[in-house]
């Protein structure tokens, strides 16, 4: 089992170090003079490296492995949709984006069509986003805690959204792309020391990490192979989801210019398929060593719990010890990076940007899914960003690409989209989880709704938007150019 | 998040005040205090006004917009077919497990390892080709 002892030590350690750095950035950003000349400066690697270290969650850490554990080769697609997610993104929406220079998806709305209404509507689901996005790194955290340290689980949340709120009240989130890039590597060490130490020590004993190949034979419960439309629809999810994800976009404002973001973009993709072999292997092994996890419920344990079945003794405890501080670096990451931008765009648009209405949005934003996570059970981590990813690829992706590359959308063909896409993805997962999981291929439809869902929004959208072409935004022309324009290469940057 | 963390007013001032869409139909500047904090609003959040955008300028942004649609739904549109295709033969022929390198299915090398790197190469050709019809678009336009 776990040493209780050095597992609260390593978290206590790394949410120590989240807390100092913040406070000190805080301090460094004080004397930077002009946040603007400062943020030029960011180089793509930095840069990707904090997109990296905001992006990896609470799902890919721990979610992934159990995934693999639980349902075998259909967890493969998983990281493949979290990744192809990015290429999307750099090929649809990253240099248009930059160049809009909108901080975030309600300035994009606005920006792009001009109408108050719809960047209320855009505010209203980013913050329902980040809320639904939160309560899994929430979940995560209260069971690493519980599975480590035998305390409740739900100290693990309240410590988590504890430094959050501090590090964001502090204002110490705002100039520490190093932290956040710290963040990547922490976390891709995390996962890399443990399994190649898991792997040699497995191969100097002489056994196979793969049982001979036995692990691969058949999902551990066959329940939890999903057919066809399951794949596909949940890719369509991951791969149109991530164009909409509040805390990624608000970072490509860091990049210089357009060509940069394209070239921050592809470097996250090398960092990202880096980061999810580590997953995969730690999955497999977990086939092996920990297959009872499949069918107890805890399977997201899988990788906290491996290097004390391998290895035991004080190996087991250090390796287990660094997966842990390595876990809890992902959710700070992930959850401050979401609260920022939620506090935001609450306080934008509930507040009007002063200074104390932030602070308070910050509450706002840090208690509300604290009390959701504690008031709902865990699911499944993956599953439940799966779901969350569907939400957006049905909202916000089809008000980006249409936006970015259609010249005729209008205000009310984008607000009828996006409202009929929230309610028919929201409602096809409340059925969902409220109907027994009976006739296999119609439940699927409603649990993973993103295949019906995203075509539906992208349609109505569509037509409504051609219905009403007489209301098209005036100033199309000016707005598409500064959207796609290459900046001027002449002479360096102000 | 950090720099752009900056989103959110920070101590350092009173935000600046919130801009509605104008009457006259020009664009609206995004609100508030995270316009001012990291640029001097104005300079950076109004369109750029060129003097008259003539016929020939809207010409070119179009056929620039159109050029790189193309070229992104067409990397897209090739990657999502390979993708579906692949899940369409892992689960109409089975029996592909059995081949196997090193114990490990082929259907887990393709899918754990090998579609990083053709995500990689699309990332990479995709890059240089916006970038080549964006100097096309300029060595255009300067004339």
């Amino acid at each position: 089992m776990i040493n209780p002892a050095v597992a609260l030590l390593s978290v206590l350690l790394v949410s120590l170090a989240t807390v100092l750095i913040a406070v000190n950035g805080l301090r460094l950003s004080r004397t930077t003079g002009d946040f603007y000349v400062a943020s030029r400066t960011v180089k793509p690697w930095w840069n990707a490296s904090a997109i990296g270290g905001e992006y990896l969650s609470a799902a890919s850490f721990l979610g992934i492995a159990g995934l693999i554990v639980v349902s075998g080769q259909d967890g493969l697609w998983f990281p493949i949709g979290y990744t192809a997610g990015y290429l999307m993104l750099l090929l649809f929406v990253a240099a248009p984006l930059r160049r809009s220079r909108a901080y975030t998806i309600p300035d994009f709305a606005q920006i792009r069509l001009g109408s108050m209404k719809l960047r209320r509507l855009t505010s209203f689901l980013v913050v329902v986003i980040c809320w639904l996005y939160i309560v899994p790194q929430l979940h995560g955290a209260a069971l690493t805690l519980g599975i480590s340290t035998g305390l409740p689980g739900w100290l693990g949340s309240l410590l988590v959204m504890g430094v959050v709120c501090l590090t964001v009240l502090a204002g110490g989130m705002r100039s520490i792309t190093f932290v956040q890039a710290f963040q990547y590597w922490l976390k891709l060490a995390a996962l890399a020391i443990p399994a190649v130490f898991l792997l040699l020590h497995l191969g100097l004993a002489g056994e196979s990490a793969t049982l001979g190949g036995a692990v691969f034979d058949r999902a551990a419960d066959p329940a939890a192979n999903q057919g066809l439309y399951y794949n596909i629809s949940l890719l369509v999810a991951l791969l149109f989801g991530t164009l909409g994800l509040p805390h990624v976009l608000v970072r490509f404002y860091t990049n210089p210019d357009g060509p940069s973001a394209r070239k921050t973009t592809a470097i996250v993709l090398g960092l990202l398929a880096l980061f999810y072999l580590f997953p995969t292997v730690l999955g497999i092994l977990g086939r092996a060593y920990t297959p009872e996890l499949a069918t107890s419920g805890n399977a997201d344990a899988t990788v906290l719990l491996l290097p004390g079945r391998i290895v035991g003794g004080t190996a087991g405890d250090a390796l287990t010890a660094i997966i842990i501080g390595g876990a809890f670096a992902a959710f700070l990451s992930t959850s401050s990076g979401l609260v920022v931008s939620l506090a935001g765009t609450i306080s934008q648009d509930l507040f009007r940007g002063t200074v104390r209405g932030f602070r308070i949005s910050t509450l706002i934003a840090t208690a509300v899914p604290l009390l959701l996570a504690m008031g709902t059970s865990s699911l499944a981590l993956a599953g439940a960003i799966g779901s969350v990813f569907a939400f957006t690829a049905a909202t916000i992706c089809p008000l980006l690409l249409l936006g970015i590359w259609w010249r005729g959308l209008t205000v009310a063909g984008a607000i009828s989209g996006m409202v009929t896409g929230a309610v028919a993805c929201a409602t096809s997962l409340i059925l969902a989880a409220a109907l027994p999981n009976e006739a296999q291929s119609f439940h699927a439809l409603l649990a993973q709704p993103a295949g019906w869902c995203v075509p539906l929004a992208f349609l109505v959208m569509f037509f409504v938007s051609l219905a009403t072409r007489r209301r098209a935004p005036v100033r199309i022309d000016e707005v598409m150019a500064r959207l796609h324009v290459p900046e001027p290469q002449a002479g360096p940057l102000p | 998040m950090s720099e752009t963390g900056a989103a959110a007013p920070g101590p350092r001032g009173a935000p600046g005040p919130r801009q509605g869409p104008a009457p006259d139909g020009t664009l609206p500047a995004p609100s508030g205090a995270r316009v001012r904090v990291s640029a001097p609003a104005g300079t950076m959040l109004n369109i750029v006004r060129r003097s008259a955008p003539d016929a020939a300028d809207t010409f070119y942004v179009h056929s620039l917009i159109r050029s790189q649609l193309r070229l992104a739904a067409s990397v897209a549109l090739g990657f999502l077919l390979l993708l579906v295709g692949l899940a369409v033969m892992v689960f109409t022929w089975p029996q592909i497990n059995d081949i196997r390198l090193a114990t490990i299915p082929l259907p887990w090398w393709i899918l754990g390892v090998g579609v990083y790197p053709l995500i990689m190469l699309c990332a990479f050709l995709f890059n240089r080709a916006a970038a080549r019809n964006e100097a096309k678009y300029r060595s255009i336009a300067k004339k």
